[in-house]
């Protein structure tokens, strides 16, 4: 089973016979008992140190077909080294274009994405609804079931976005509800984050969506082709496209969890100018989290078999290909538990 | 599949053995490796290994396991390497 590899040393990394050889370096500039990692398990390298690697581990890498996601000081995604596309499919690149071309057949597929993402955002509320220490939901499911509703009536892409934007107001509404005691949400911000909760959200989106890239480098998709976004210059917008689906089943609870069990405290923040950023330590656990909600196993209902998150999403590309090729039609991811 | 694996060489050949074994799975200790390999990983892995043994002189032990949970690992001492993926 391949493995992502999340690097948060400073350190050197290189190509040692055929193989990768990671060489921590501490703070004075002293090299540490260097650590070989196996080719052969390597899934993703995620860089949140600082690293030191030359082109002849680039084109080793390439040659693995290993991608490496970089994030900066400030823990944005900055962006990846994707090795060249291994899974050609010339047809699929016509179709998912045409898709996106016709106006009747991009909305479907967008609507879908917003069902999903809204079905699997009423299942995290729902899912709280019921706990004690949470005040009362039901208004906000109430208006994001409504929302719901209006979805199949929308006719262009901006529409359903808006829809999709008041869905998710509301959500993030429910946010303090649910960890209110001891993180404040106080509306979204972004670029940067001006609160803990607000960078949590945004770490994890990242993390999300990088996750997302990978699986669909994986299959026969453009990941530059999107549906519900915009494809623009310079991104990968269909990876944003499928993070939708999966954010508030994997990020969201994974917060929640964090929060609620006291293993993320105000503690593990510090306030950059203009912003709020986790501490090292705290990023740490964060990741190493995600990582293992990304190994949860849940039982397929239709596969029948256990399969983790990380497969789920990959089943979502192949239902996404199923239906751009006009084998099945796409029908987003719904958490049932 | 979850192997351990253990191998006792002549000296002339530990090294490329070592070097072998780095690829497919984790460095734990002086000539033990384990790691989760599939099926194919791990025939990949024995048919170079036996090119690389004298058959007649060297072993090469593999403790396979159907999965990790049903591993119970001790340590006692200094964990010489850890097996994570956060480094």
């Amino acid at each position: 089973m391949k493995q992502p590899k999340y690097l948060f040393n400073a350190g050197r990394m290189s190509r040692k016979d055929n193989t990768l050889k990671f060489t921590p370096v501490d703070e004075a500039g002293v090299e540490e008992q260097p650590r070989y990692l196996p080719i052969e398990q390597v899934g993703d390298l995620y860089v949140f140190g600082s690293l030191d690697a030359n082109s002849a581990l680039y084109n080793f890498l390439g040659q693995e077909g290993i991608a490496v996601h970089f994030f900066n000081y400030y823990e944005h995604y900055t962006g990846s080294f994707m090795p060249r596309e291994y899974l050609l499919a010339g047809k699929m690149q016509v179709d998912q274009t045409k898709h996106y071309m016709t106006a009747k057949k991009r909305i479907e597929i967008a609507r879908r994405f917003v069902e999903g993402a809204a079905n699997n955002i009423l299942r995290v509320l729902k899912y709280y609804n019921n706990r004690d220490k949470v005040k009362d939901l039901t208004e906000a499911i109430v208006s994001i079931e409504r929302l719901l509703v209006s979805v199949p009536t929308t006719t262009d892409v901006p529409m359903l976005m808006g829809i999709e934007g008041n869905i998710r107001q509301t959500y993030y509404g429910c946010f303090d509800a649910i960890v209110g005691q001891t993180f404040c949400m106080d509306g979204r911000s972004k670029r940067p984050p001006q609160n803990e909760l607000n960078a949590l959200i945004s770490f994890g989106n990242m993390l999300c969506y990088t996750a997302c890239l990978s699986t669909i480098y994986h299959t026969q998709l453009n990941p530059t082709i999107s549906f519900l976004h915009e494809p623009g210059a310079r991104r990968y917008s269909l990876a944003l496209d499928l993070s939708e689906v999966f954010k508030p089943i994997l990020v969201d609870r994974l917060i929640f969890r964090m929060i609620n069990k006291r293993q993320l405290q105000p503690s593990d923040f510090r306030s950059e100018v203009g912003g709020c950023v986790l501490k090292d330590a705290a990023r740490k656990r964060f990741v190493q989290g995600f990582d293992e909600q990304l190994k949860e196993t849940i039982k397929h209902r239709a596969l029948g078999r256990s399969v983790s998150y990380r497969h789920l999403m990959k089943l979502e590309c192949y239902k996404l290909q199923k239906h751009l090729l006009g084998v099945e039609e796409y029908r987003p991811f719904k958490a049932w538990w | 599949m979850y192997v351990i694996l253990v191998y006792d060489m002549g000296q002339k050949r530990v090294g490329k053995m070592l070097k072998l074994c780095r690829r497919y799975m984790n460095w734990i200790q002086n000539s033990v490796f384990e790691g989760e390999l599939t099926e194919v990983q791990l025939r990949e892995l024995l048919h170079e290994a036996k090119r690389i043994m004298n058959e007649e002189e060297d072993s090469l032990i593999l403790f396979k396991n159907r999965d990790l949970k049903w591993l119970d690992k001790q340590i006692v001492g200094v964990e010489r390497q850890s097996t994570d993926n956060f480094l």
